[in-house]
């Protein structure tokens, strides 16, 4: 159950695509983590201008190519969203919302920026009855009143997942398209959640500009997670991990690259920085 | 040594001195990574704390009764009353720490 290997890599955008090839021509075994589309970020580009050697390539086109670059480098992606990272002291474990875990002894830390700012309460409800993750919190909210906070319909599977275990699922999905479900006791609303607050050890409320709704757990299911709540010793920055020149972070072992170290956020500055990353892992790999 | 916790009888824990409790459940991949960490530590603190495990599926009363809502869920007791928390996965060294800090 436990997967291994010397360097785990978080986001499959430019940062995290170049980290690992990178990583892997210098003979380090790698996890790279995220989507095997890889980021939206790039496909939704309609032509990029400023890539050297690919003039005006569309971003679909982009994808395309980093995609086979990775199969000819024999890299797979494993599609499982980082949930939380702890740092065991000379290795990291890192937990995925598949509840699955996972072990590295350095990390590279390209997860881009989703501009979204956390709700009043739910930092510190965080565990608490705020949950980031379904498949390992479900459970303990058997036969309960549940809400789902979702920006992508990627997580209406998990919607649907808690519904079979829950008493009664309030869905609010932020995007476009609300969806409908089979299941009776999923109901799909449109009111914008604004804050959470703590009713009881056993409730928490979820307050929207429409009502109000008591609940046994709020799951707020994200694309992005803040960096320092991945990983809580990370020194950030206005919700930028701080890295030098050599992408190491505070963190003994753990570095960070692309869009997540800050501006500009540029194609080619987040395919650079993957590189300079990888080969400062290596380094450190190399140097215990 | 950790004493199982069975039928939600949280009896022997409200009664300890201090009482250390380690909700968790089956499915639970970090628990798993918890468990030979809680072991070590029940042998290093003997006679300071006393160390219970408690599968939530098999004891959903006890972990409503302590608000457990994510697991690993690990739970402080001195003479009964809830002193600390600690909710996910911690290394060794700092779940030794917040323990050690209410022993006599
Ligand atoms: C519409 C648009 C047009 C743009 N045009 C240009 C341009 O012409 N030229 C240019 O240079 N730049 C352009 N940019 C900026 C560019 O997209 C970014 O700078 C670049 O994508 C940053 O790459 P990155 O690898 O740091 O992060 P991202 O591309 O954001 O990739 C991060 C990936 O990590 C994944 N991820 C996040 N958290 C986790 C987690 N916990 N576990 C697993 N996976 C995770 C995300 O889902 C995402 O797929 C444009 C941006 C947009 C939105």
């Amino acid at each position: 159950m436990m997967n291994k290997a010397d360097i785990a890599v978080i986001g499959t955008g430019p940062a995290g695509v170049s980290a690992a090839i990178t990583a892997v021509q210098r003979g380090k075994s790698v996890l790279l983590f995220g989507s095997a589309q890889l980021s939206a970020k790039i496909s939704r580009a309609e032509k990029i201008s400023n890539y050297p050697g690919l003039p005006d390539v569309p971003g679909t086109e982009l994808a395309a190519a980093f995609k086979k670059h990775l199969r000819s480098a024999e890299i797979n992606i494993t599609e499982d969203k980082i949930t939380n990272i702890y740092d065991m002291g000379g290795k990291f474990a890192l937990q995925g919302a598949s509840s699955e875990m996972y072990e590295a002894a350095a990390l590279i830390i390209a997860v881009g920026v989703v501009p979204s700012k956390p709700y009043p309460g739910e930092k510190e409800l965080l565990g608490m009855g705020v949950s980031y993750c379904a498949t390992c919190d479900a459970m303990l909210h058997k036969g309960r009143a549940v809400a789902v906070i979702a920006d992508s319909p990627d997580e209406e599977n998990e919607v649907k997942f808690l519904a079979e275990v829950c008493e009664r699922v309030w869905y609010f999905p932020l995007y476009k398209d609300k969806p409908s479900f089979a299941a009776e006791n999923i109901k799909v609303l449109d009111d914008i959640p604004t804050q959470i607050r703590q009713k009881s050890l056993s409730e928490r409320t979820l307050v929207t500009n429409k009502g109000e709704y008591d609940v046994s757990c709020v799951f707020i299911l994200r694309r992005a997670i803040a960096a320092d709540t991945l990983l809580p010793q990370l020194k950030t920055d206005n919700g930028h991990i701080t890295v030098n020149r050599f992408m190491k972070t505070n963190v003994k072992g753990c570095f960070a690259c692309g869009d997540i170290t800050g501006r500009p956020y540029q194609y080619i500055k987040a395919a650079g920085e993957g590189n300079i990353a990888a080969l400062s892992a290596v380094e450190f790999l190399d140097a215990k | 040594m950790i004493n199982k916790i069975e039928n939600s009888d949280l009896t022997a824990a409200k009664a300890a001195n201090l009482a250390i409790i380690d909700f968790s459940a089956q499915w639970c991949g970090p628990c798993k990574m918890l468990a030979p960490i809680f072991d070590e530590l029940s042998e290093e603190l003997e006679g300071k704390a006393e160390f219970f495990g408690a599968d939530v599926d098999q004891n959903p009363d006890a972990a409503r009764e302590f608000g457990v809502m994510s697991i690993p869920n690990i739970v402080l007791l001195k003479n009964g009353e809830l002193v600390n928390r600690q909710v996910g996965f911690v290394p060794k060294e700092i779940l030794k720490t917040m323990i050690e800090e209410f022993t006599d």
